[in-house]
């Protein structure tokens, strides 16, 4: 018996249908959108959802389209936020290595390697001519290029940790500005009465920011609200947020001033720069300087120069670092000051003028186990095998989040073949229940026609 | 397991990027020739250059003091030698004067004398031989190894040049250790010689004798000084050779470790570039279909 509710019930069914052709056009447009996971109306027979005294006996019935449900595996989305932030974190660490690598140009002509061969030889060349003002000019130039070079490098060094600083300064503002986004983000969610998908995922967006920012982890909370967590502190709780600082140079929490302990993502390679990698080659580059200054200076204090002085420092002893090493004033400008002559065993007896024993000795500092060219080797060696490990750890950290970030998209992100195919069955559905309508509307009009 | 566009598109693009990375390397290693763009793609090869780059420096730096030591024992060579037929030439004179007879003209003698006083300041010309502004036999005093007088205003030093890895040598001889020590006892060779013209001028004859025998020793000492010269001249002569090799050998090593085969640079780079073509146009062709081309 044709009944006014099937009218209903097909309106119903027009309705959803047209539901489901909203969906799956917000859908297609999204198809590119970064983040975006798949929508679909959760379609429910109308009659299962009553209850009460009519349950069962109810002639309500038709399709309720209301629930929208997104396709989102949270294992999976766990999963690739965490391997994105030690791939930012891995990345990080390559760039920061070849850039110190960059400063170092070996092997090769133009490096420090090369400038402390050209200095011995430099020294080989005054013990051969003591005489010759020429050679000992040439040395002094020599050993002012090698002494630059080292001021260079450090300052170099030093850039790398201040460009890291500088980096972590912007990046605790764009902390700040996304864990408020959040806040307001969550809060928006709990005031709705259905979940916005839409929401979620600008919030997941959020969320895979921030953890390749700093290795933030999120913990659910009551009411759909999302916690984050950075290192063992809160960032975000529901609709309240902390801030962070990086206007020393090091990340802060604002309250308390205490260091943030990033577990991953840039904010962790950043601290490692400033607080572990540039100091170790720092100290390493400090080694090759004071090796080279106290080696000279031992030989160089009890040698002899032109005018039979002895007590001569050929750099300057109170500047033992990469950064500051210098002449000593003793002998900057002053070629004659050079002790080239060994005092004459069993001494200290000067040497004839002419003698270039001492100088001879200094040239042989070259090949010294403690010498500077050993350091000087050995610090370059570990920075090759260093950069070569970061690099390659971030090829493969690469590869894994390409892999995570799949897995996820394979869940979450639009197949346009299966759009249409919905559109098409949408569209059948639709005129479907149009016909239910016509066939019904006709039926009635007829019962009026022979009552009426 | 679902595939979606995204996700095709995103690996595609990675695909590509990874290849065109490959391409850009194995283009620039064919332009530099280096096997090796930075010192982290091959740790162990770097830590070998820069042993093997050292070495080369020092094997170059021993090649300008051996040439120092080849031409400051040649010098003394040459002069010492010239001393030897000197003093050759002054022991004869020293005979024909002596056999001349005691009561010989004194013309004559004033002639041997005269001859006697030449050779001994052509003696000295030959200690005072120099190699650039120094003197050869002064050890490391400046200025000249003997005055007019015959005195020896050089020092005992010596003079060492390192003319291989560990190995240094001594390139000179003393004043004293060729001519003699001068002041005490019979004196230097130009004292004797002092006295040797005195005694023929004067017709002394048992100071001719003793001088004729103090001749014999001072030769002696020259001899034994050019012997040691000699030596150290043939010696410098095979380390050169040996320095050489080494040159050799060390350039083919570096070679072998930075360098790349230039036609198996080449080749790489053309692989590389078909293969990125071939990646461009599988994408192409497969980013494009969907269902939407098939309903109408």
């Amino acid at each position: 018996m044709p009944n006014i509710s099937s009218l209903n019930t097909a309106y119903s069914g027009l309705a959803a249908q047209r539901r489901v052709l909203d969906v799956t056009a917000h859908n297609i447009a999204n198809v590119n959108t970064k983040g975006y996971h798949v929508q679909r109306v959760d379609l429910v027979s109308a009659g299962s959802t009553t209850s009460g005294l009519f349950a069962g006996a109810s002639k309500t019935n038709g399709v309720n389209s209301d629930a929208l449900s997104r396709s989102y595996d949270e294992l999976l989305a766990a999963r690739a936020s965490r391997e994105d932030a030690s791939l930012s974190s891995a990345t990080t660490s390559s760039s920061t290595m070849a850039a110190i690598e960059q400063i170092f140009p070996e092997p090769g002509d133009t490096g420090i390697a090369n400038q402390l061969d050209q200095f011995w030889s430099s020294w080989s060349a005054v013990a051969t001519s003591p005489g010759s003002t020429a050679a000992r000019t040439d040395l002094l130039a020599k050993a002012s290029a090698l002494s630059s070079s080292l001021n260079r490098a450090a300052t170099d060094l030093q850039g790398v940790s201040d460009a890291a600083a500088a980096r972590t300064s912007s990046l605790a503002i764009d902390v700040n500005a996304m864990a408020k986004q959040l806040a307001e983000v969550n809060k928006a969610i709990t005031t709705s009465l259905t979940p916005n998908p839409d929401l979620l995922d600008h919030r997941d967006i959020l969320l895979n920011s921030l953890a390749k920012l700093t290795g933030a982890t999120t913990r659910p909370a009551a009411d759909g609200l999302v916690d984050v967590y950075v290192g063992n502190r809160a960032l975000v709780v529901g609709e309240y947020t902390e801030q962070m600082d990086g206007s020393s140079g090091t990340l802060t929490w604002t309250n308390g001033n205490q260091p943030v302990n990033a577990p991953s993502g840039e904010a962790a390679a950043l601290a490692a720069t400033m607080t572990d990698v540039v100091p170790r080659y720092r100290a390493a580059l400090d080694t090759v300087a004071s090796a080279l200054v106290s080696g000279v200076n031992a030989l160089h204090t009890v040698g002899y120069d032109r005018t039979s002085t002895t007590g001569r420092s050929f750099f300057d002893p109170t500047r033992t670092t990469a950064a500051t090493i210098t002449l000593s004033a003793d002998v900057a400008g002053q070629p004659n000051n050079i002790a080239a002559g060994a005092p004459v065993l069993p001494g200290p007896t000067a040497p004839g003028v002419l003698d270039g024993e001492q100088a001879r000795a200094i040239a042989k500092l070259a090949d010294s186990v403690t010498g500077p060219n050993n350091a000087y080797k050995t610090m370059i060696s570990g920075l090759a095998a260093e950069t070569n490990a970061a690099t390659s750890r971030a090829i493969l950290q690469e590869q894994v989040a390409a892999g995570a970030t799949r897995d996820a998209e394979s869940v979450g992100s639009v197949n346009l073949d299966e759009e249409m195919a919905n559109l098409v069955s949408a569209q059948r559905a639709y005129e479907a229940n149009a016909r239910v309508i016509k066939a019904v509307d006709d039926m009635l009009s007829f019962l009026m026609q022979s009552f009426g | 397991m679902r595939v979606t566009n995204s996700m095709m598109l995103r690996s595609t693009l990675r695909d590509l990027n990874t290849s065109l990375g490959r391409l850009q390397e194995s283009q620039q290693r064919a332009t530099t020739g280096k096997a090796n763009l930075r010192m982290s793609d091959n740790p162990t090869a770097t830590s070998a250059a820069m042993s093997t780059r050292q070495d080369l420096r020092r094997n170059e730096q021993m090649g300008k003091e051996l040439d120092d030591a080849k031409s400051w024992l040649d010098a003394a060579d040459s002069a010492l030698t010239n001393g030897l037929t000197t003093l050759g030439r002054a022991r004869e004179i020293a005979i024909a004067a002596a056999n001349t007879g005691g009561a010989s003209q004194g013309a004559s003698r004033e002639a041997y004398a005269a001859q006697i006083r030449a050779m001994r300041s052509e003696l000295m010309s030959l200690a005072n031989t120099k190699v650039g502004d120094r003197s050869v036999f002064a050890g490391t005093a400046a200025g000249n190894a003997y005055d007019a007088t015959g005195a020896y205003t050089g020092d005992n030093g010596m003079v060492v040049r390192d003319v291989a890895p560990s190995l240094s040598m001594t390139v000179n001889v003393t004043g004293t250790a060729a001519f003699g020590v001068g002041g005490s006892g019979a004196g230097n060779v130009f004292d004797v010689l002092d006295r040797l013209a005195t005694a023929i001028q004067n017709g002394d004859s048992s100071a001719m004798a003793a001088e004729q025998v103090n001749l014999v020793s001072a030769t002696d000492t020259m001899s034994s000084a050019t012997a040691v010269i000699g030596v150290q001249g043939e010696r410098i002569l095979e380390i050169a050779n040996r320095s050489a090799d080494d040159k050799l050998r060390l350039e083919t090593q570096l070679s072998n470790v930075e360098d790349v085969d230039i036609v198996q640079a080449l080749i790489e780079s053309k692989e590389q570039e078909t293969r990125y073509q071939a990646s461009l146009q599988v994408a192409a062709k497969i980013i494009p279909p969907s269902l939407m081309d098939f309903l109408r």
